[in-house]
This record gives C-alpha cells, structure tokens and sequence, in this order.
C-alpha cells in the first residue's frame, strides 16, 4: 500500500516556547480521504503547513510521497494542491481569470492550459459563470473556485484547511459531491482538516484526531466508534410491570428497582445502567452480546418489554472523548 | 503577475484617476507658484518642466512603495500561503510581483504625462528618450516595490507598515533631487541624496525628458539596476517570513 504521508516524531516548536507539535506521527494511505480532526490550537493548521512545506519542522521527519518536506520540498510543490482556510482568489476579476493566473504561477504549459481551467471549472461546476466576478459569487462559489486553482495541476494529493467552514449545509455538500467526482475520476489522496463531525464520518475513509500536538487516535470512522465501547440501550418497559411491583410501600418499590440494577451491572459487557420513569437506560461496550443477557434478567423479572432503543456513539462523541475533553473511560454522551 | 495587475486594472480603472491628482496639483499649484521663485537654479528650464521628472517619479514610486501593502492584505487572505506552496521559486514570486508594480506605475505616468503637457511643460520629442526615460520609470518602480515586499515582510501588519511606508516616502522625495538640485542642500542631506537611488532616476529623466543632458545616464541606469538587484535579493530571501 502506497504512502501519501508518513511522519515520525514531527515536533514544532514557536519562539523557543510553544510546541505547536509535540511528537506526531502519522501515516495516510494513497488515493484515499484522511480527516484531520482536533478542537483549536491544537496543531492541526500547523502539520498540514509543515506538509505543504511553508514551514520547516523543529525535529522529526515528514514525507509526503515519499519525498522529504525539508530536502524535497521544490518537488512536493509540484505534485501537491493546498487550500488554505482564508481566502485564496482575487475578488476584483473573473473566476476564469483567477484560474489563468494560477495556471501561470503553477507552470502549465500554454499549450494545455484552456484545457486545465476548463477541466477544473467543470470539475467544480463553475463553468456558467465563469466570466462573472467573484466578487459577486456566494461563499460556496468562493470556495468551489479556491479548490478549483489548486486542482489546476491534477495534483496527487490535495490538503485542504476546514474545507467548509463558513458555508450552508447545501453548499457544503456541493464542495464534497464536486470533490469526490475529482477524487474518482482522477486518484487525488485528500487530506482534509475539519471542525464538522459529520463530514468526517460521511465522506472519509481515515481519521486521525489531534490534541496538543499529539495524534491521540486514528482508524476508520467506524473504528473510532466502536472503540469508545459504549452504546446506550433504551428499554421501554410497559407500565403495568412497574406498577405491580409497586404497589406495596415506596420503600419496597426502590428495592426492587435498585435489585434490578444490580443485576444488570453485574452482567458482562455491561458499564451503567440506570431508570428513568418507564425507561430502563443500560451502557454497554457491545450490544451484541449485551442485549440477550438483559433480556434475560427482565424476563426472569417478569417484565415485559416494548421497545428497544440503540443509540450508537456518534463522531462528535469520539471527538469529546479523545481530543481530551472527556475522560477516557465511561459517561460518553450518545443520540439516537 | 505583470498580466495579474493589468487584469486588475482593467477591472477598476479609478485608483489610476485617483492617484493622479496629487501629482497633478503638485505641478499645477506648487510648480507654477514656486516657478516664481528665481533663486532655485535650473540651468534656465522653467521650474515647472524643472520637477515634473520628479512629480512623475514621486507618484509612482507612491504606488510601489505602498505595493507592500498588498502583500500584507494577501497575507491576511489565503493567497500568499498559496503562493508559497506553489511550484513557482520564490524568486520567480517576488520578482514577478515587484515588476507588475512597475507596470501599474508607468500606466499611472502615462495618465500624468498628457496633464504635464496642458500645463504647457515642454518635453523632447525623442521618442527613444521618452521610452528610455519610461524604462527608468518602471525599473526604479519595480525596485521601489521591491523595497516594500521586503518592509512587508517583516512588518506583516497593515498599521506598521503604512507607519514605515510613511516615513519612507517623504525624505525619499525630499533627500532627492526631485524638486531641486542637491547642490542646495545641507550636507547631511547631499550625502542621503547620492545614496537615494531616487537621484538617479529623477537625474535621468530629467535628462530624457526636459533637458537633453544625458552625460550621465551610464551611471544613472547602472546605480538604479544594482539597486533593483540588490532589493530583489533581499526581498526573495527574507519573502518566506511574510507567513510565518
């Protein structure tokens, strides 16, 4: 398998004081689509300007195609596109224009350049207006037009820094649509930084979160999910159920609810459990395993259920828990 | 780069219109009341022909040294980023960049000229003088703009640099033999003047231009080419801090 990116104990540091990057190392596979997530500051801007090579790293190593960023750096240029998260483009001439003098700065050659900026209007569905000024396009034009410029060369890989920041849900979805047909079309690796959860989930095949400088988890979005090991179970329990197990005195009520807990707890696979009026609410690592055992014990309880609810955790779970927001184990919040 | 600021200029025309009417009230106001003034010596040429080499040079040499501030506009954007990550050597970028000054300020002396002409300043009719003195116009622009890549650089921010881009500008004018002959001037200010490279456009354009005298122009397109030479150096070089 082909490396886009591989870094090893990447480390910058800032005035002598702040390390932007602590030790990161981190591979993407070619041809593929990489998230890059972390919360702010946490050096996400600063690897992806290491890799575009505007930066050198204080120590480490960082390749991208297998080229050194540092010794290399004259020929990453040339096979990699970058969006940066500010404005790119001139606002006072034409999207065409914008794209003939980035043809000119990138170097294609004049005999095929109508044909690049053609190809990269199209690519981004900006070739009816192509003779408009972009100061008269919405930001989701603005941007389609930022990834069209640096789509001009066919790069191999393409960094973009928060992609959609800014934009509406219609538009954003225009940027990604737009991308992947590029991406099919012509074997772009993407790498992309981002604050949306679900642009990570939907459109990548690898994330990688980042926190303080150090990547603290990576895998398939799927992965990073699963790993958290908690789905919360929602059990509706019918009510006659309860109410016959109390009728006798409250206390004997709480009894027999805290004995029901208990024996949940005690299952395996099983972190919390807990009861909210008719709602049996259990945490549990796999549900799989978990769900036949609880049936079980309620059965066995003599109570019927009516509905069985799973709330898998979602990205911005996966998010809270390992960019250090929350402790790593127990309590993840989940949605149905 | 030149084609980006042509495209640009194209766009919106009233920059040029409005940067020209500070020169022009220069030669029209200051030219025609110090033209009374008989003490200034101008080897006989009437003092308004006498400083419109300078009036043209002082006005685009306001749009380069002030060029700076675009980068520093493109700094806040994404462009410059881009620019940097761009295949084209950094070299290449700057002085791609400080040329294209060029090209903006010969079209603001294109615009000045015919006004010089109504107000009856009397040029050579020469036309390899008038190109030559053109090509000095843009190359001294071009080493200008150069300059201010470089303040860019290290300034970064909008408010320092118009700070420095201001106190550059006057005694630039000033300490020049733009509006009078250095002759005149204090000592301390004679030797600002011979190392002002300004001197030696003004020099030669006034000789281009108005007075015929071109004993100099050797030494006049040499000074301004090494200056144009070594501002492009320095700006390449210190260019990739602009980012960081």
């Amino acid at each position: 398998m082909e490396l886009a990116i591989e870094t090893s104990h990447l480390t910058k540091v800032y005035d002598g004081k702040i390390n932007a990057l602590d030790g990161v190392d981190l591979t993407v596979k070619a041809a593929g689509i990489f998230a890059l997530l972390g919360p702010n500051g946490s050096g996400k801007t600063t690897l992806m300007r290491i890799l575009t090579t505007q930066f050198r790293p204080t120590t480490g190593t960082a390749r991208v195609f297998g080229l050194d960023v540092v010794k290399h750096d004259a020929s990453i240029r040339k096979i990699i596109g970058y969006v940066p998260q500010e404005m790119s483009v001139w606002l006072d001439i034409t999207s065409f224009e914008n794209l003939l003098i980035y043809s000119k700065i990138y170097g294609v050659p004049s005999g095929i350049r109508k044909k690049s900026i053609s190809d990269a209007l199209q690519s981004m569905g900006l070739d009816e207006v192509a003779n408009v000024p972009v100061k008269k396009y919405s930001g989701g034009m603005i941007r389609r037009l930022e990834i069209a410029c640096s789509l001009l060369i066919k790069p191999r890989l393409i960094f973009l820094d928060e992609p959609t920041l800014g934009l509406d849900p219609s538009a954003r979805k225009a940027v990604w649509e737009n991308l992947m047909s590029f991406k099919d079309e012509y074997g772009t690796t993407v790498f992309f930084n981002t604050h949306y959860m679900d642009e990570a989930d939907m459109y990548s095949d690898e994330v990688a979160i980042i926190s303080k400088g150090r990547i603290v988890k990576s895998g398939t979005a799927c992965e990073l999910k699963r790993s958290l090991h908690s789905e919360i179970l929602t059990f509706s329990i019918d009510h006659g159920d309860i109410g016959s197990a109390l009728r006798g005195p409250a206390s004997a009520g709480l009894r027999w609810e805290s004995s029901l807990l208990e024996r949940i707890k005690a299952l395996d696979f099983i972190d919390d459990a807990s009861m909210h009026d008719s709602n049996l609410h259990v945490v549990v690592e796999d549900s799989e395993f978990a769900l036949p055992a609880i049936i079980e014990v309620l059965r066995s309880e003599g109570i019927t259920i009516q509905k069985i609810k799973g709330a898998r955790p979602t990205m911005d779970d996966v998010f809270l828990r390992y960019a250090g927001m929350l402790p790593v184990k127990g309590g993840g919040k989940s949605r149905t | 780069m030149i084609e980006l600021e042509m495209r640009r200029l194209k766009h919106d025309r009233t920059e040029i219109y409005t940067r020209a009417i500070q020169p022009i009230l220069w030669l029209a106001v200051y030219g025609s009341v110090m033209s009374h003034v008989r003490d200034i010596p101008t080897n006989g040429i009437p003092y308004i022909d006498y400083i419109t080499p300078g009036v043209l040079l002082q006005s685009t040499i306001f749009v380069s040294v002030f060029y700076g501030l675009t980068l520093v506009w493109e700094r806040e954007t994404g462009i410059l980023k881009r620019l940097l990550v761009a295949p084209a050597s950094r070299y290449a970028t700057v002085i791609g960049r400080a040329l294209a000054s060029g090209v903006r300020a010969v079209v603001q002396a294109l615009i000045i000229f015919p006004v010089a002409m109504l107000l009856g300043v009397k040029f050579i009719s020469d036309p390899v003088y008038i190109i030559a003195a053109f090509l000095m116009l843009f190359m001294i622009s071009g080493g200008f703009a150069g300059l201010s890549i470089f303040v860019a650089s290290l300034m970064k921010t909008r408010e320092r640099f118009m700070g420095i881009g201001q106190a550059m500008i006057m005694p630039l004018f000033f300490a020049s033999n733009a509006l009078y002959p250095i002759k005149l001037m204090p000592p301390l200010l004679q030797s600002i003047a011979i190392v002002n490279p300004l001197t030696y456009a003004v020099d030669a354009v006034r000789g281009l231009m108005i007075s015929g005298d071109v004993t100099n122009i050797t030494l006049d397109f040499s000074a301004v080419i090494i200056f144009d030479l070594i501002i492009f150096a320095v700006a390449s070089i210190s260019f990739k801090k602009i980012i960081e």
